[in-house]
């Protein structure tokens, strides 16, 4: 069973990506995104007129344009068509596919285009989510998402040494996967033979959070066409069926300062509920791929063991054994994931079109080299938000 | 000769000279070495607007020695690898005066590869400006009533009638067990260390615009009184960042944290500013 | 119904505060283009929709109805046309061109179709009126932005 107040089923019938960049003085907002936008409208080989919706989304302190929907009609082409906005943090890109998914399984519309976008270069990241804060207590103490939380909390767990190798393990896996992936920003070419280094030496940001453990800054796009059943038949023989999502809210930011979690954070949450509804038991079994939105190394080396609801130091040895590399047993970011590229508004939504081409088989150098027909894709942001999605190649449920 | 991005490193040495900008080199006297894997090492000499190369093994005198790759370095002159994204993968490093890295650009002309941008170079217009806007927020009677506490130096924090959790700085709501909280309760002002910021970077207070001082502490303090995730969250004295200890409970395992007091200001005004930060409580 | 009672109005009061930060914006290449010219040349440029059969200021890389690329199809516009609509800006502030009173008007030029938004000098803010012809004056000293045009004024 999928959601079961779905009304009929979604597919995904095209794909569109900029390349990921730290710089884009080319083109201005709307120029950028009519490079995904086309991009999608290509791979389905439909054209404007055939979009019945557009939901557009972004993070505006990011950029300090306000509704720049508007302006953005001349790339997104919702000229004359019903339009939406979204705005919600890091999952923007996420809730953007979550109502696109929504509003076609509903029966309002067949066919919707969703954009996300960001172009960090022209702001400055940290400061604008800094401002997100509350502005009577948190915005004079919160530096933006950067946070030691997480490696203070593994370190306490599993001791320093083995702490920090697993989690810059995780990040040269990254880093490998982000070499193969022509649409990343950063590919550094990083060798196992660094990692001492590189523990020691990458220059600090907070705490055990260095440079080379954070996501970069992005510029880019990324557009998704979505289509009920019948349509997406005909728009393509390869559709990708979005089986279900779950958005899962805790916005407790006062309250947040602390390096360990007697309450559940929603990522497990969302995860327990998701696959207690879909039937999946053992879902490292399960998924032939995830796609983690993954803000540093800490966070998605320790975010492993919550979504996959794994016990004790399971999530360390995934990563010690290299099992979430590309050809292992369950392939985490073929893409190079967060780490290596992050227009902030697209990056959530880029977790589920690289899951998705996964799927379809043709995501390029970094397709995983084995048949792929179930894949997960996350999305974090706000304080406490993670939406979940569950992609399948054929409607198996 | 092995060739990176079509280019030998041999070809970047070997043009130097004829590469070399007497005019941007007024007023240069400097040493740079290049420390090469896979190649060796050489040392750049300017002065009095003249320039020299040699190969020596010995570096000391270098005003900056750049230890670095063939791959990266050859990437890295002709631009085809962001010198700041080779130092934050360890790949190119700078050791002595980094101002080389800004320095170098201006006493060499581009070296000019095969493969040249077909597209017709353009001027590419930019607009660069601080957007300030001036703010008012409202307290509202929950959160005015924690910062007028401050100002009479108390920490208030309010109660769940449910849960009996409480929080500070305080919520209308219990958001977990849906309840309005009514009961105050005064905590602290004393308590320990629970989580530690250690902030290097430097991000701009946005409610100033001006960049912060690095490094600092964000901390979060258990307040007596307190528990579990119960914390406050402020700042820590900075010239106490390197001696203190965080307080840790996993499990069964318990790590006490540093004693913390706050420092309040002398005018308070009913805002987070009326204490200045914690310090350590002797 | 009773309201119930649970908290003091004299706590309520306000705090000021203040969101400052940096930011750059980049224009591209047909913003660019569309500014150079008129800095060097003193040349307003639009560009035209072939399938729309629309001649569009400011100058955009596609077409808002059709989504076709439109940025090649460079068009010179006249550097005069008319009044479609204004407004008078009564109140000043840090953001705005000029000092209060002054106008704000729609603009359409020749040989374009759709209206661009500047500052009208050289007329009262009683005169002004739909239809008005209009030139444009170019500023002397650049801001590699659209205030290199400094204002238009009457013909």
């Amino acid at each position: 069973m999928g959601h079961r107040k779905k009304n009929r089923n979604v597919g995904i019938v095209g794909i569109g990506e900029t390349k990921f960049s730290s710089h884009r003085e080319d083109v201005n907002q709307p120029e950028m995104i009519n490079e995904a936008v086309r991009d999608a409208l290509n791979d389905a080989g439909l054209s404007i007129d055939d979009v019945e919706c557009v939901v557009h989304g972004n993070m505006e302190l990011f950029e300090m344009i306000h509704q720049p929907d508007l302006w953005h009609t001349l790339g997104t082409g919702a000229y004359g068509k019903d339009a939406y906005r979204l705005t919600t943090g890091g999952t923007t890109g996420g809730t953007l596919v979550a109502a696109a998914d929504n509003l076609v399984a509903s029966g309002m519309y067949d066919v919707v285009l969703a954009i996300g976008f960001e172009k960090l270069q022209e702001g400055h990241t940290t400061g604008g989510i800094t401002n997100m804060a509350d502005p009577l207590w948190a915005r004079k103490l919160q530096s933006g998402a950067l946070t030691d939380s997480a490696a203070v909390k593994v370190i306490a767990e599993f001791g320093e040494e083995r702490a920090k190798r697993a989690a810059m393990t995780y990040r040269i896996i990254m880093d490998k996967h982000a070499c193969l992936n022509p649409n990343s920003h950063r590919a550094f070419g990083l060798d196992w033979d660094q990692m001492d280094d590189l523990i020691k030496n990458s220059p600090p940001l907070i705490g055990n959070l260095r440079l080379i453990h954070m996501c970069s800054q992005s510029d880019g796009a990324c557009a998704m066409i979505f289509a009920s059943e019948e349509k997406a038949k005909s728009i393509t023989d390869k559709p990708v069926w979005v089986r279900d999502h779950i958005c899962i809210h805790r916005e407790e930011t006062l309250n947040l300062c602390n390096n360990y979690y007697p309450n559940q954070t929603t990522h497990k949450f969302a995860a327990e509920k998701l696959y207690e509804r879909n039937g999946i038991t053992d879902p490292v079994e399960y998924f032939d791929v995830f796609e983690m939105y993954d803000p540093s190394a800490w966070w998605g080396m320790d975010w492993i063991r919550d979504f996959f609801l794994l016990k004790d130091d399971e999530h360390i040895k995934l990563i010690e054994n290299k099992d979430i590399m590309i050809d292992g047993k369950i392939p985490i970011n073929p893409s190079g994931g967060v780490i290596a590229a992050n227009p902030i508004g697209a990056t959530a939504m880029v977790r589920v079109a690289e899951a998705a081409k996964q799927i379809r088989g043709n995501a390029g150098p970094h397709q995983i080299p084995r048949q792929v027909n179930h894949a997960l894709a996350s999305s974090f942001g706000g304080t406490m938000w993670t939406i979940l999605f569950m992609l399948e190649k054929e409607l198996n449920w | 000769m092995t060739k990176y991005f079509g280019v030998a490193i041999d070809d970047i040495f070997n043009s130097m000279a004829e590469r070399f900008r007497p005019e941007g080199a007024a007023d240069v006297d400097v040493k740079v070495g290049y420390d090469i894997r896979e190649f060796g090492k050489r040392k750049l000499v300017i002065s009095n607007r003249k320039m020299s190369l040699e190969k020596t093994d010995d570096l000391s005198d270098c005003n900056a020695v750049i230890k670095t790759d063939e791959r990266t370095f050859v990437g890295v002159t002709v631009g085809k690898i962001e010198t700041m994204e080779a130092i934050i993968a360890l790949k190119f490093r700078v050791k002595g005066d980094q101002g080389v890295l800004a320095l170098l650009p201006r006493l060499f002309l581009k070296l000019s590869t095969q493969e040249k941008d077909v597209k017709q170079e353009q001027e590419l217009l930019v607009l660069k400006k601080v957007i300030s806007v001036k703010q008012k927020f409202a307290t509202g009677p929950v959160m005015g009533k924690f910062l007028k506490g401050l100002k009479e130096e108390k920490v208030l924090a309010i109660k769940c009638p449910e849960c009996g959790r409480l929080q500070s700085p305080p919520r209308e709501v219990c958001a977990i067990c849906r309840v309005k909280n009514t009961e105050w309760v005064e905590v602290g002002p004393e308590g320990e260390l629970r989580m530690l910021e250690y902030c290097y970077y430097a991000s701009p207070d946005p409610l100033t615009g001006e960049t912060r001082e690095t490094p600092y502490g964000a901390i979060g303090v258990l307040l007596d009184k307190c528990k579990d995730e119960e914390v406050f969250w402020h700042l820590l004295n900075p010239a106490h960042l390197d001696r203190v200890k965080m307080g840790i409970v996993l499990g069964e395992k318990v790590i006490k944290g540093t004693r913390l007091r706050p420092v309040w200001s002398e005018n308070r005004t009913g805002s987070i500013n009326d204490i200045k930060y914690f310090e350590i409580a002797e | 119904m009773k309201k119930e009672k649970d908290f003091d109005i004299n706590n309520c009061y306000t705090i000021s505060g203040k969101l400052a930060l940096p930011y750059t914006y980049f224009a591209g290449r047909t913003g660019s283009t569309f500014i150079t010219h008129i800095r060097d040349n003193k040349k307003i440029m639009g560009v035209r929709c072939n399938h729309c059969n629309k001649v569009f200021i400011p100058p955009r890389q596609t077409c808002e109805k059709c989504l076709s690329m439109i940025s090649d199809n460079w068009v010179e516009l006249e550097n005069q046309g008319e009044i479609l609509n204004y407004t008078v800006v009564r109140y000043d502030d840090n953001h705005l061109p000029r000092k209060a009173p002054f106008i704000l008007a729609m603009i359409k030029l020749g040989k374009a179709d759709t209206p661009v938004i500047h500052i009208v000098e050289g007329i009262s803010i009683n005169d002004v009126k739909e239809g008005l012809k209009v030139k444009a004056v170019f500023a002397e000293k650049t801001t590699n932005t659209i205030l290199d045009i400094d204002h238009f004024e009457p013909v």
